[in-house]
């Protein structure tokens, strides 16, 4: 699963995309365990951040595959 | 709806609606700019770094107009997003909607900026300090004022404006407005110029070298014509004067010098030259073209203009402020009583600041320092907000010159308050942060002379440009009783004679006089305790 990552994330982790491989399908809350995993120093963000998959915010019934592209949205700040 | 999203790195110059084929349909146009604003939680910033996950920003910006289109129908819909670092008073985000009624196009409007701060994936990332964070720092610990314990003579006074006063904030500005302005970055050719060969001449392009006894003419072009081929040998290409020439190594026999029968030529008189001006000629790409600290006038506008510089890093437009002290005047078009005079130093003034680029604001202050300070608190923003104050008159030590205690008042250090000099000697110096005040002296004479020694000096440091300096020149005529304990500034028309530079020293008896200052385009040193300068003597002098 390819992974990207913005703002402050982004400044936290060192890097803007990450890989982590998955198998089956997974619910957001799975899919932050393999982050976490994967990038300790992110457990901090999980709550005040949002998914996308593949360009679109995930929801509680968004299941995700090895295939997908996964942005890690933290509290936007545009206009 | 029509609906049109943008997420650029580039400038937004603000604009009034769009899709005009809603003309006569829409009766609403909302049109809407969100700027950067030159503070973030009360510190003073010079831009915002935005950075955004395009392609879903673009597309939840789409999302959300459509989601409002469903309760509030709109024609059209555009949304212009810059990203990257945007300057203070740039605008971050453009907004157009078009409805047929307004309550539509509010609600859009207001809708779309709400959800966007909500959804889209767009972040501010930091706000970048106005000033480098060292200097802030130096600000803060120590005090950048170094007032002076004693009379400064002309030059410590000059060294003091040079080392109390710096260069404004550049700002990117359009060429209609950067005229007069000091260019305050160097600018570099992007591309070659001209970016093709270019004929000099009417004639047929041939390859260099080429002798074939007759060309076959293959095309025709005109001025504005690119049509890039490569031409063989024996083949001749019709071409005008600037024409961009088909290919490289080419070169043009004058039409003059050909002997034409339909499409075939022949050249009667081989001509060496090759009537063609090079791509690059004139300036190949990264080469810098007008260097930091040039004043732009037409010509150099007409330079940018040619290399596609349409927003040079330009001073900013002076913000100044003249108060005006003295119950004794009256306005020029008055009959002044017995004791009155016509004030001069406003127009005097207006006059001087003509060829800065600035805003310059004028207003009598009474001459009581508790009625001047009620109207200052009153214009306290204005006065905030000026780069230079001036204050005309009060500056001597009398019962009524209260310039420097009213300076003080509005948070001004005196840097120095008198100048050991002639006329002129009553002239203040005062520094709040980056914004500068003088106290001019009132008698025409001293006020025309600590302008043109002193604030002259002081404002083409703040915009940039390069401040007058004292050159050498000769005595037209003798300057008799020239001596005084205190360095003069005489007055004096400069003028080129036989190659030299003569002044001739203008006669004025007492500071009030002034009627050399209509003659005077250059203040002579003279030297402290000199008896008499002979004519013919060498002299320093600053010209104006």
């Amino acid at each position: 699963m390819h992974i990207l990552l913005f703002a402050q994330i982004k400044d936290a982790a060192g890097v803007a995309e990450l890989d982590v491989k998955i198998s089956g399908q997974l619910n957001s809350s799975d899919v932050w365990k393999q982050i976490i995993a994967s990038r300790p120093e992110l457990a901090p963000y999980q709550k005040i951040t949002r998914l996308a998959r593949n360009g679109e915010y995930a929801d509680s019934h968004t299941r995700f595959t090895d295939a997908d592209e996964v942005a890690l949205i933290p509290p936007v700040s545009g206009g | 709806m029509k609906i049109e999203i943008q997420i650029t790195p580039h400038h937004i110059e603000p604009t009034h609606g769009f899709a005009s084929e809603f003309t006569g349909v829409a009766g609403a146009i909302a049109d809407f700019s969100g700027v950067v604003r030159g503070e973030e939680n009360g510190e003073a910033i010079a831009a915002l770094e935005y950075e955004a996950f395009s392609p879903m920003a673009e597309n939840e910006m789409r999302r959300i107009l459509a989601s409002l289109a469903e309760s509030f129908p709109c024609l059209a819909a555009r949304v212009i997003h810059r990203v990257g670092i945007i300057p203070a008073g740039d605008i971050a985000i453009q907004v157009n909607i078009l409805a047929r009624h307004r309550d539509a196009a509010f609600a859009t409007l207001s809708g779309f900026m709400n959800r966007l701060k909500q959804d889209v994936p767009i972040w501010k990332r930091r706000a970048l300090p106005l000033r480098p964070p060292a200097a802030q720092h130096a600000d803060k610990s120590a005090p950048a004022v170094r007032p002076h314990k004693h009379i400064p003579s002309v030059d410590e006074a000059l060294e003091a404006i040079r080392s109390h006063v710096s260069s404004l904030h550049p700002v990117a500005t359009q060429l209609e407005q950067a005229g007069g302005r000091i260019l305050l970055e160097t600018v570099y050719a992007q591309e070659d110029l001209p970016t093709t060969d270019r004929s000099t001449r009417d004639g047929f392009a041939i390859l260099q070298g080429d002798s074939s006894p007759v060309f076959r003419v293959v095309d025709t072009l005109y001025a504005a014509d690119w049509k890039p081929r490569q031409l063989k040998t024996g083949e001749a290409v019709r071409v005008a004067t600037g024409s961009a020439m088909p290919c490289e190594n080419l070169r043009v026999v004058m039409q003059e010098d050909v002997e034409r029968g339909g499409d075939s030529l022949k050249i009667l008189s081989p001509d060496s030259s090759d009537n063609v001006r090079r791509r690059g000629a004139e300036m190949s790409a990264g080469q810098p073209i007008l260097t930091a600290g040039t004043r732009l006038n037409a010509g150099a506008l007409s330079l940018l203009a040619t290399i596609g510089c349409t927003r040079p890093k330009v001073s900013p437009r002076l913000k100044v402020l003249h108060f005006l002290t003295g119950d004794e005047l009256v306005s020029p078009d008055q009959k002044p009583m017995p004791a009155q005079i016509r004030d001069s130093n406003s127009i005097f003034i207006r006059g001087c600041m003509q060829p800065f680029p600035a805003e310059l604001r004028q207003q009598r202050l009474p001459e009581d320092f508790e009625r001047a300070k009620t109207v200052v608190i009153d214009q306290r923003p204005g006065i905030d907000s000026a780069d230079v104050l001036l204050i005309s008159g009060g500056a001597s030590v009398g019962d009524k010159d209260f310039t420097r205690k009213l300076l003080e008042f509005l948070g001004f250090q005196t840097v120095f308050q008198r100048v050991n000099v002639r006329p002129g000697a009553p002239f203040i110096f005062g520094v709040a942060g980056r914004r500068i005040a003088f106290g001019l002296p009132g008698n025409p004479l001293s006020h025309f002379v600590t302008w043109h020694a002193f604030v002259t000096v002081a404002l083409a440091r703040l915009t940039g440009g390069t401040p007058p300096v004292f050159s050498r020149g000769t005595l037209a005529s003798d300057l008799p009783d020239a001596g005084s304990p205190r360095e003069t500034l005489w007055p004096a028309r400069c003028q080129i004679s036989e190659g030299k530079l003569e002044l001739t020293p203008l006669r004025w008896n007492s500071s009030g006089d002034v009627t050399c200052l209509a003659d005077a385009n250059a203040l002579i040193r003279v030297p402290v305790n000199i008896a008499e300068l002979k004519a013919g003597a060498p002299v320093e002098f600053t010209s104006f």
